[in-house]
Order: C-alpha cells, then structure tokens, then sequence
C-alpha cells in the first residue's frame, strides 16, 4: 500500500512539476538559497550574479540567506524544495565533501544533488612571512620543532586542505586552528605567531611583495602549472596530486530536477558569468570566475569525493 | 597624513545627498538601538541589500550613520526600562535603570547623550591619532593577548557581584556552558547539541541576549504592574517638570576623568577584533566601580555609572577601525558588516585600503562622528518625551517591547527557532531576576568563554605547552596579568587593616 501511494505521489509530483517546466522560469521567483550570513564571500558572489541572471533569464532572482550548521542548513533547504527549479542554492566545497567523508550527518546527500554550475574555482599556496628565512617547503619541515600553520576552524576547506598536504609530504607539523577569518590567520604569520598558511592565492596577494604589504612570500603553490612566477608548484615538488585542493563556488538544486530546468539555469547562470558587471566585479574583489557547466561540475562533484575518500584518514582531526 | 581627505569627507558630506543618507542611518540605528534585541549589527545586515543600488560612499554614510547611533539608541531603553537595547548597553542598567526608578531619567539620559557624543568623538581622535601605527598595534596583540583579556573581562566578574560572589561564579558558569554548546573549533566536534543542528555553531548571540534581558525584563514588569518609576516617585513627580537633563549633560564634564579613561578603554578594546563593545563598557563600568571614593553608591543611580559605560560603548567604533585601516580586518561585528557591503560594490578590503579606499574609510569616520553627535543632539531634543515612558502602564509597554524584540530576532535570520531561544532564556532569566542571581555574569562568560577556550588553545600550541613563559616574553601580556591580578584583589585588599588605619590618618 505504501509503495502504491509512493508510486502516486511521485507520479502526482510528476505531472504538476512537468507543468511548472514548461513555464519556467517565467512562473514564479528564483529563490537562489545562500547558506551563510549575508556579507561573506558567498552572499557577494550570488547578490552580484543575481542582477546578471535576471537580465539573462527574464524572471527575478531573489537571494535567500539560511545561515547555520557550517553550510548544511541552506543546503536542506534546496534539498526539500520542490525539483522545479524555482529554488537553487551556492554549496561550499569541498567543506560539504570533507564532512560527509568524515561521515558527518548534513541532513542531505551531496551525490543527490542536481549539480548545475561552478561559478569560480580558486586555487591555493602556501605562505611564509618574507623575513623568516624560510624558502622552501624543506625549509619549513626541517625546523627544530613542528612548524606551526594557521588556520579557521578545523573542518575549514583550509585546514583539511593544510592537513591532507603535510600528511602527504611526510612533515609533521601543528595546525593552530580558531583565528577568527583568513586575515586573522595571516596576519599571524606576520606577527610571527604562526611560521606559515595555506591559503587562497587570491587572499595571499595583498601581503605579497608586487603591489601586496611584502609581508609575506610563497613557497609553494599547490597547482598542476606555474600560477606565480618564480614559486615551485605541486607538480614541480613531485605530488601533483595537491593540485586537487581547490575552493568552488557550485551551484546546484534538488534532487530529480529535468533536463530542460538544468539547462535554463545552467545557461542562466553561463551568461550572468559572462556579464561586463559581473566580470567587472570578480576582478576588483580578486575572485577567480572559471563557469563550469551541469555535466562538468557533477563530474567535478564526484571526482572530489573520491578523492577525499582516498584521504579520510588524513583529513580527520587529531585528538 | 588623512587631513586633508577628513577635511574633504566633512565637506562632502554636507552635500545635500549624503547628508540624507547619514540621516536616514542616524534615524535608523536608534530606532534599532532602542529596540531590545535589535542592533546595530541587525540594521547593518538587513541594509546590505539595499546598499546595494547605493553607490559605495552614500552606502558608507548609511552604515556610519547607523553604526554611530545605535548605542545611544540602546542605552535609553536601557536607563528607562532595565533593558539594554543592545547588549553592550547593559552594564548601563546597572545605575540608569536606579535613576529612573527615583524620577531622575532626564538625568541619566542627559549623561548618557553626552558621554555617547563625547565618547564617540574621542574614540575618532584617538583613531585618527593611532592610524599611523595601526600596524604596530594590530601586530602586537596576538593569541596571549587575547587570551589574557578575557581573563581580565571574567576577573572583573568579582567587582559587579558585590555581597553575591557566589550567586555571580553559578551564573558565569552557566554562561561559560552556554559558550561552549556547538562545534569545537579544535576537533570539530560537537558539544552539548543533542543531536539538534540550529546548535552546530553554538547558541546565536541575539536571540540569547533578547531573552536575558528584554523578556525576563518583561515577564519581571509585567508581573509587578503598574509602572516603570517608583509610585511614591510618581506621586511626588507630578508635582514635578521633567528635568535634569541639563543637570546630566553638566555631570559629564564634571566628572571628565571617569570619560575620558571609558573612551580610552572602549578605543582599546574596540582595537582587539572580537572583544566587542560588551567587554569595553563591562571593563569601563567596573574600573569605575572599583576605584571611585564612593564606589558603595555603584548599583544604587551613580551617574558615573551611566557616564562609564556609554563612553566606551561609542569610542570602540572609532577604535575597531583600527584593525580595518591597518589590515582590512573587522574589529567588530559592525564593521565586518561594513566590509561586507564593501566587497559587494567590488572592493576587496586588505591591507592598503587606507591608500585605495580612502574616500570610503574617511566618510564613515566622518559618517561615525556626525551620527554619534547627531544621535545625542536628538536624544536630548526628545529626552523629555522619552522619560515618559517610564510612566506608561506595563500592560501597554510589555506587549509592545516583547512583539518588537521578538520580531527582531527573527527578521535577522528568518528562524523560528531564534524565537524559541529567546523565549526559553527569557523565562530562566525572569527565574534569575526572581531569586537574585546577576545576569550580567552570565553574559559576560558567555560573550567571553568561547574566545577565552579558543586563545588559550592558541596560545598552548604556539607555545609548545610552556604557555607561562611565552606570555612572560610578551611586554602587553604581562601587563595584562598584572592588571587582571589587581582587579581580582584590589576589593580584598581594601579589607586589609592597614588600609584602613592609614585611610583615617
């Protein structure tokens, strides 16, 4: 009897969602669902494609913040709603992918999410301050003691990412998490406080010599190419493999959403990351727009989540 | 240095445009001020969608607005109700609220404008005096330093719980529980959630401070009836003009030692990014307290008790700039918002953004300063209708502030758990109320647990375990121990026999 009403459900579901397709997206508002407080790095980045999205789509984008539980609320929120794609949601990743290899209960599953769009990728490198003497990752592993990093939270996409790496060259080193943001924790690295962070290269640059403070210099980047002149990459230090570690900007919605609602999003959101004030924007606030479409960032999505499957054990906190 | 571009951002702003702006801001973060519950940081948040079709200087001048105002806002629903409008109002209560109940609100108002002006005007000075070392100060305070702070915020516990030291340590426990609830940031792991995930990040801020004061404060009137001042204050003001509120205005400079060491303190503690107006009006009321001749007067409507606070309260503005002019960091929860709203018009806060956004750091430094003064000038304009209040029906003034607060806690972030928070917390602060247990304590440990276990990790990590000798190295954290170990003693020893005969010498 059950799987008979389920049966009916779904197949009610069907049809009234088949109908809503074939409006969309003129019939309703987008709720486009931000999981964190309004102000960060997510909020900005939806509350500017917004606009872009309404011009390339004719229906209005209304951006929604469902703070809480370190990004797992909004993401439940998308996951309930309705699959016809008047709600979408910003996801951070890998956080979400890391906790749910921890085997941390979100409320969701990320491999059931309709994954729509990566809007900007941004890679990372680790930083020294640049009168500590230190030039190279050997430096750094070869001190007295442990050296000390710097970092958020312990399940901050920076710490698991400074985790997994050292525990992959071999270096032991302390990760002195709890600085209140990404300034905070480099900032610790000029006073001396900490000898060095893996942060994005984006937020590394204003403490760079080149236009930054000079307070600090790289030591490695944790990419398959040269991304700064002159810094050794992961490839060169024989682990491409790090180059994996990267902070995405993904968008997705709930699950069972049809092909024709993906594309119009999908096609939505291409042309809000093409649009002059968008791109505009990305380059004063430094972010790294790299649109990726539905089929490459699901592909993105569960390459990623082997991947930290392979280092679960690294990825986990030390007692 | 910036003179020249202060000089321009005075000018500019008294373009007509920009002067609406501030205005609007002004207007705006008292009415959140006043309001229990709603602050500050709450009227910045819900403007950051509509800063968005500002352009980035006219955005500046509504957040400075209503960062400049919100805490005169928050203290006269502090002195006229016992409810702190915004939590670092609370120590506020402590002698404004006494004041209003003997018919001397105009009084205490009157202090409390003016030591906000005075205080926020300082505070800016001082800012504008430290700008060229900013990166000085921000360096020189790390983990230890941090960590000792909080230690001297918990130590200047002992001094607000006169006579009830141990109705005051039960009640900072609590709040030292209540901080710790949520995600370690540690291991990651979560405390005392109970499985429930609205506590992953911990019990929020707001809704917590709602209940603790504005409801329990509520649920406490409206149980008694009647009306805020005294009957028997009631009686004789009838035959009595509203006034003092000269008389308040006059008491600040009359006791300008007690401003200008509660600006110092705010600046300072407005430096430290996550220490917050709580602790800098805390610190200030308390040193106060502590050192006055007639410090058993404190608690009873001493207007240095309203002078303290207020002071701080607004100097921190000026003061948690300091991090943002030398790093582009937050010192408060405030200006995070306000960065916030910059990286939406497309300017990346770092540290040069003195040299890069000057236009945009020096109007919300003039924003600051025009709205603080502004705030107060229509404070005392209205003090006479606001002290009014105090004579309104309980059964009118409850139902109105319970609806706005709680409302308030849910617009901020659309939950309704919020509001159940608020509530339950309002009933166990009604509880405290009833049986004589200080909720101060209780907020400060909790305001201050979480930095106090985070630091202390810190710093036992950065110093190989030998946490004693690393802040022994440190010149501003011995100076800490040492100001945390008078504060803890400083009432024992004036107990001591010896004191006492010199004292009648």
């Amino acid at each position: 009897m059950k799987k008979f009403l389920a049966t009916g459900a779904t197949a009610v579901a069907l049809m009234t969602g088949g109908a809503a397709y074939a409006e969309f997206p003129m019939d309703d508002n987008v709720t486009f669902v931000i999981p964190y407080s309004p102000g960060g790095g997510f909020d900005t980045i939806v509350r500017q494609f917004a606009p872009a999205m309404e011009t390339a789509m004719g229906t209005t984008v209304v951006p929604e913040n469902i703070s809480g539980a370190g990004g797992a609320r909004g993401g439940q929120a998308v996951y309930r709603a309705d699959p016809d794609g008047y709600t979408i949601g910003i996801y951070n990743i890998p956080g979400l992918t890391v906790n749910e290899v921890l085997g941390i209960d979100q409320g969701f599953k990320l491999d059931e999410v309709t994954w729509l769009a990566n809007l900007a990728v941004e890679t990372y490198a680790l930083a020294v301050a640049a009168n500590s003497g230190i030039n190279s990752v050997e430096d750094l592993c070869a001190m007295d003691k442990p050296a000390k990093l710097s970092d958020t939270g312990a399940t901050s996409t920076a710490s698991v990412t400074t985790r997994i790496t050292f525990g992959i060259l071999e270096c032991d080193i302390v990760d002195v998490t709890g600085y209140a943001g990404s300034n905070d924790a480099m900032i610790a690295v000029i006073s001396g406080e900490v000898n060095a962070t893996i942060k994005p290269i984006t937020s590394l640059t204003k403490y760079l010599g080149g236009g930054g403070t000079g307070d600090l210099k790289l030591i490695l980047t944790l990419t398959a190419d040269e991304a700064v002149p002159g810094v050794p990459t992961a490839t060169d230090i024989g682990h491409p493999e790090l180059a994996k570690f990267t902070l995405n900007r993904v968008i997705g919605g709930p699950p069972g959403m049809s092909a024709e609602v993906v594309s119009a999003l999908e096609e939505g959101l291409r042309a809000a990351s093409e649009d002059p004030a968008v791109t505009t924007w990305a380059e004063g606030a430094g972010i790294g727009l790299a649109f990726m479409g539905a089929g490459d960032t699901k592909a993105m999505m569960d390459d990623l989540s082997s991947f930290y499957q392979q280092y679960k054990d690294l990825a986990a906190v030390a007692e | 240095m910036g003179l020249d571009a202060l000089l321009d951002a005075f000018l500019a702003v008294l373009n007509g445009g920009s002067l609406t702006f501030l205005m609007a801001g002004v207007l705006l973060g008292l009415t959140f001020g006043v309001i229990p519950g709603l602050g500050g940081t709450t009227a910045l948040a819900l403007l950051i969608p509509v800063t968005y079709t500002l352009d980035p200087l006219s955005a500046m001048y509504l957040a400075g607005g209503v960062m400049g105002a919100t805490s005169f806002g928050g203290s006269i629903s502090a002195i006229l109700l016992n409810t702190p409008g915004t939590a670092p109002n609370a120590a506020t209560c402590f002698d404004g609220y006494p004041l209003a109940r003997q018919g001397k609100a105009g009084l205490a108002i009157g202090a409390s404008a003016t030591a906000s002006a005075m205080g926020g005007l300082i505070g800016l000075f001082t800012l504008l005096l430290f700008i060229p070392v900013a990166r000085e100060v921000v360096l020189s305070f790390g983990s230890s330093e941090f960590f000792l702070l909080t230690i001297l915020g918990l130590a200047a516990i002992a001094v607000s719980v006169k006579g009830k030291l141990l109705r005051g340590l039960i009640a900072a426990c609590i709040g030292l529980l209540l901080a710790f609830t949520g995600a370690n940031q540690f291991t990651g792991e979560t405390r005392f959630t109970g499985g429930i995930n609205y506590l992953w990040e911990g019990i929020p801020l707001v809704p917590a401070l709602t209940g603790l004061f504005a409801i329990s404060q509520m649920i406490e009137l409206a149980l008694k009836g009647g009306s805020v001042a005294d009957e028997d204050t009631l009686n004789e003001a009838k035959n009595m003009k509203i006034t003092g509120v000269g008389e308040g205005v006059l008491a600040v400079f009359k006791h300008w030692p007690v401003l200008l060491r509660g600006s110092l303190i705010g600046t300072v503690i407005g430096a430290i990014p996550g220490l917050g107006g709580t602790v800098a009006s805390f610190l200030s009321y308390s040193s106060t307290a502590q050192t006055a001749k007639d410090r058993d007067t404190f608690g009873k409507g001493n207007i240095k008790g309203v002078i303290a606070p207020e002071a701080a309260n607004n100097a921190k503005d000026g003061g948690s700039l300091i991090p943002t002019v030398a790093f582009g960091i937050p010192g408060s929860a405030e200006t995070a918002v306000f960065l916030g709203i910059l990286v939406l018009h497309g300017i990346e806060p770092g540290p040069q953004i003195l040299l890069q956004n000057e236009r945009e750091i020096y109007g919300l430094i003039v924003a600051l300063t025009v709205s603080a003064v502004g705030a107060s000038v229509l404070g005392l304009m209205f003090a006479r209708v606001l002290v009014l209040i105090t004579r309104i029906d309980v059964n009118i003034v409850v139902p109105v502030v319970v609806t706005l607060s709680l409302t308030g806690v849910f617009v901020l972030e659309g939950r309704m758990a919020d509001v159940a928070v608020a509530t339950i917390i309002g009933i166990f602060g009604y509880l405290m109320i009833r049986f004589d247990y200080p909720r101060l304590t209780l907020v400060i440990a909790f305001v201050l647990g979480e930095i106090a276990e985070r630091s202390y990790h810190q710093v036992r990590l950065i110093s190989d375990g030998d946490v004693i000798q690393y802040m022994l190295g440190r010149p501003i954290s011995v100076f800490l121990i040492v100001a945390t170990i008078i504060t803890f003693f400083l009432p024992a020893m004036r107990k001591l026999p010896w004191r006492r005969l010199t004292g009648r010498a």
